[in-house]
């Protein structure tokens, strides 16, 4: 998880691309200047270098009251956009102009705002991609102005304590597992897992529990293993971590995730069993983010 | 069309429109000195951009783009010859601003489009520097900053507000534009790119005076140069001889000056007679050699040299406008002409007739004596139906009988020049002296204005006795243009139907006018001092101007390093009373807050930090029972600005006259 970085580590005045321009034509002006000796050449140089200077002030004080809020963020799965909607309130008596609002620990996404009336807010929604799973913070948010030129900006970073969740991408190739029921006789109805009954070994997953691994067989100088039960399912459906016949750890999430949308879907109460966790089996939309949030946050 | 496709363009139009306004601002100084199909060029492109932008359509295609590049390329070296030079270069930088222009549809394109205007304000302070332009160039610049503020306001459409937060930017760059203009070191870096500034015919007269030569300046209003006499001693307007270029040379009506004199030797003259008269002259560039200076100018100024024949020579040619100072007398006796030097002084041309010849020596015969030769020879002027005339018709300059015996129409060169010419063939030794003649006073600047208008051509003779004396044959023939100046000599010729100008008659109407005159006054005024006090500050003069301080000597990085902390310093104090203006409401509605517990301890009443405003002011009413309205009233207010949705501007100011009341009451 990203730390948010101090607010105050950098100056907060910096060029823009067209300060660069700004300095071509300043020598460009001061060579044909003082090669003619040319007084109102000079004269030009000095008004635009001064005009310059002067609104160095103006884009410090456009940037006076501004405070900005990140609204919650929706979750969203890896691989999506996140939008993330950003309030921007001028504390101040005057009117704000043309203040980008940035997020520079979460990539390049910026969106512009032209004007805020002194005393209101704006809101702007910022859309990034969502890369990784698990639970984020938002970190800084940045607001930049090069208002009035646009040859020097203003930037004010905000320390955001905000956090959004992004679930597991929803993708796998197995199906959704059958719904296992008090009266059926097939051997799917066996859950592996917690249970009551010895059902043999198998290679210990790091992240799981390890109240089950086989102790003795390490003891013997075996790898770990954990020893596997099976129980008897009330009948309804159960998503197992256990279950999901892949190696890759995201891999697995990501069956569990696409399963738990399919449940839902179908409109079958399901469970959700992870080493960590277990949500007894349930339905909709509570359910159902509860079920994606522990799977974002399983480590 | 093939080339203009349909596509959105994302310019946005406003400071696009302002942007258009600016380039057509840095336009005036292309006119009369770029070829005109240039700017016009360049006004056709904004006209097609203004077209082309509602519709979306935009250059687009690289083939056409490279066709239009050539073309301006071939254009410009069919009309100049060469791409080398100044005004080809401005040129060339205007007509691809012109195809930009075309092309330009995105934000990037509008910030170089921008860059690309700053760079044509400075062609256009190349192409000239006078007054108007520079008014003109600084509307171009301030139209500059009120495009890129629209930018930055994006799809805000008030109107006045970036024109306001422009015009607040340049009073604030004021003072540190006049800091750095002039503590900011001019440094010659000796790179040097050559310009090859074409004036036209009415930058001045030549170094030959021929037939004509002087006529056609008559019309012209532009400034030659302009005089203040610091000590308050202003001769007669008549007497107002602007010497310019002494003329030794002479083939009958052409006279011609030496292509570069020798300095005058110091003791070749005697002491100078009569009152000082102390000018300073600020001369208009005409990129010849020639400065001007009362009759007769004793010292040079510096970079220039007293010619034989006491004019004065600058030893570079004056590409700006200078100002320098000289001191005249109205009299230099000389009376040792060597007999080496009284030679050239008598050659004529073999090409003389003898009809001039024998008039010359008839008045030599007749009257020994050379002041009673001249007085003859003014007297054959006068008397002999000659007029003075602005277009006498051509004369070659073998037409020196024509002259005198047939048409008898001249302007003051073909006087002075047939007058010296006689002069010489009855054996005085003669001169011909081309400069101004008078000027017009600006009552509101106190300076002489000396138009081309005023110039003039004149006859210097050899007296034994004393020296060089003026003799002006004009004068005879026209004293009016001597006595008023040439402006009423103009007017009198167009009441009396013999100038056809009707132009120039409606300009001179107008210029009757009292408030008309009063602005044109007060115009030459602010035109004299933009020359005087911004552009002839070059380098010397800032050299002469750090030691006019006290701070001769000093490397220029002291210079620079001493103008930027200062601007920096400027810039802090400006910024911090700027945070100071502009401080969040919200802080200054704290800060009363904390005044008023402040002052409320004082009082015995002090408030625990982790106290509410609302229990403190209970605790306080309790504790100073006498304050309980004003107090409630605080808190009040207080809660009010700092949790209500939008407080009220008023009830601001309100908590602040309570906060101040309750120490005042108590």
């Amino acid at each position: 998880m990203r730390q948010a970085a101090p607010s105050k580590s950098r100056f907060p005045l910096s060029p823009t691309t067209s300060f660069a321009g700004l300095l071509f034509v300043l020598v460009a002006i001061w060579y044909a200047a003082s090669s003619q000796n040319n007084a109102a050449s000079y004269l030009l140089l000095f008004a635009l270098a001064s005009v310059s200077l002067v609104s160095i002030p103006w884009t410090f004080s456009n940037m006076g009251g501004l405070q900005a809020t990140v609204e919650s963020v929706k979750p969203a799965f890896a691989g999506q956009e996140i939008s993330l909607a950003v309030e921007v309130t001028n504390g101040s008596r005057g009117t704000r102009y043309d203040i980008a609002v940035a997020l520079p620990d979460l990539g390049d996404a910026h969106e512009r705002i032209d004007e805020i009336p002194a005393g209101k807010a704006a809101r702007t929604v910022l859309r990034f991609p969502a890369a990784i799973r698990g639970e984020h913070e938002v970190g800084r948010l940045q607001l930049t102005s090069a208002y009035p030129l646009g040859f020097l900006r203003v930037v004010k970073q905000l320390p955001s304590p905000q956090r959004y969740v992004v679930y597991p991408k929803p993708a796998g190739e197995q199906r959704l597992p059958a719904e296992t029921s008090r009266s059926g006789q097939s051997s799917s109805r066996r859950e592996f897992g917690e249970g009551d009954d010895f059902a043999g070994v198998r290679a210990y997953v790091r992240g799981e529990s390890q109240r089950h691994i086989d102790w003795k067989a390490v003891a013997r100088g075996q790898a770990l293993m954990t020893k596997q039960f099976t129980a008897e399912s009330d009948g309804l459906l159960y998503l197992d971590f256990a279950a999901v016949r892949l190696d890759d750890l995201e891999a697995r999430l990501s069956q569990l995730t696409l399963w738990v949308i399919e449940a839902e879907r179908a409109r079958r109460p399901y469970g959700l069993r992870l080493p960590t966790i277990e949500i007894p089996p349930s339905l909709g939309e509570p359910h159902l983010h509860r079920c994606l949030h522990a799977l974002a946050l399983f480590k | 069309m093939k080339t203009l496709r349909k596509k959105d363009t994302r310019v946005p139009r406003r400071p696009l429109l302002w942007l258009a306004a600016a380039l057509l601002f840095t336009l005036p100084p292309m006119f009369g000195t770029l070829p005109s199909w240039v700017p016009l060029l360049f006004l056709i492109a904004l006209a097609a951009k203004f077209w082309m932008e509602p519709k979306g359509y935009r250059l687009r295609s690289l083939i056409w783009k490279l066709v239009f590049v050539a073309l301006i390329l071939s254009l410009l070296f069919f009309s100049y010859g060469s791409l080398r030079g100044m005004e080809p270069g401005v040129s060339l930088i205007v007509l691809l601003t012109s195809v930009k222009i075309l092309e330009a549809h995105t934000a990037r394109e509008f910030h170089i489009m921008i860059m690309v205007a700053w760079i044509l304000c400075l062609c256009g302070f190349f192409l000239s520097q006078n007054l108007a332009i520079a008014l003109c160039l600084l509307i171009a610049f301030a139209l500059l900053l009120v495009a890129l503020i629209q930018f930055h306001r994006g799809l805000s459409s008030a109107f006045w507000p970036p024109i306001r937060i422009a015009a607040k930017l340049l009073a604030q760059a004021v003072p540190l534009i006049i800091l750095l203009f002039l503590f900011f070191p001019r440094i010659n870096t000796g790179l040097r790119f050559q310009i090859a500034p074409q004036r036209g015919a009415s930058a001045g007269f030549s170094d030959r005076l021929s037939p004509g030569s002087v006529a056609v300046l008559a019309n012209s209003s532009a400034a030659a140069f302009r005089a203040e006499f610091p000590d308050g001693k202003i001769p007669p307007l008549s007497a107002m001889y602007w010497r310019g270029v002494v003329m030794w040379h002479g083939e009958g009506l052409e006279w011609k000056a030496p292509a570069g004199p020798a300095a005058l030797p110091r003791t070749s003259q005697g002491p100078p007679r009569g009152e000082a008269i102390r000018q300073w002259i600020t001369i208009e560039p005409h990129d010849a050699h020639w400065m001007f200076a009362l009759d007769w100018p004793v010292n040079s100024p510096s970079g220039a040299v007293l010619a034989p024949g006491n004019y004065l020579w600058s030893n570079q040619p004056i590409h700006k406008p200078r100002r320098y100072e000289v001191t005249s007398y109205p009299e230099i006796p000389n009376n040792r002409l060597h007999s080496r030097e009284r030679e050239p002084l008598l050659q004529v041309p073999a090409s003389i007739s003898p009809a001039a010849r024998a008039l010359a020596q008839s008045w030599a015969t007749e009257k020994p004596n050379p002041r009673a030769i001249v007085n003859k020879a003014l007297e054959f002027f006068r008397t002999q139906g000659f007029h003075y005339s602005f277009s006498p018709g051509q004369y070659g300059k073998n037409d020196l009988d024509e002259f005198l015996f047939h048409r008898r129409l001249g302007f003051c060169e073909h006087y002075a020049a047939s007058f010296a010419t006689l002069m010489r063939l009855a054996g005085i030794p003669a001169r011909v002296v081309t400069g101004y003649l008078g000027g017009e006073y600006n009552e509101i600047g106190h300076f002489f204005l000396v138009r081309q208008a005023d110039a003039h051509a004149w006859c210097e003779v050899w007296f034994p006795d004393s020296g060089w004396e003026r003799v002006d044959p004009t004068a005879v023939v026209a004293p009016d243009r001597v006595n008023l100046g040439v402006n009423f000599f103009l007017e009198r010729r167009a009441a009396t139907g013999q100038l056809d100008n009707t132009q120039s008659a409606f300009a001179r109407q107008l210029a009757r006018w009292p408030i008309f005159g009063r602005a044109r006054l007060g115009w030459q005024t602010l035109s004299y001092a933009w020359d005087t006090r911004v552009l002839s500050f070059d380098g010397d003069e800032q050299a002469s101007f750090f030691a006019s301080l006290g701070m001769a000597g000093h490397r220029p990085i002291f210079f620079i390093v001493g103008t930027l902390s200062f601007a920096t310093a400027l810039l802090t104090l400006y910024a911090g009373w700027t945070h100071l203006r502009t401080r969040p409401g919200g802080n200054r509605v704290k800060i009363m807050y904390e005044t008023f517990c402040r002052k409320a301890a004082r009082l015995g009443a002090s408030r625990n930090p982790s106290e509410g405003p609302l229990d403190f002011s209970v605790r306080a009413t309790r504790l100073l029972p006498n304050e309980s309205e004003r107090i409630r009233r605080i808190a009040n207010t207080y809660i009010a600005l700092r949790y209500a949705p939008a407080p009220d501007p008023m009830m601001l100011e309100q908590f602040a006259k309570e906060v101040n009341a309750f120490v005042r009451a108590s």
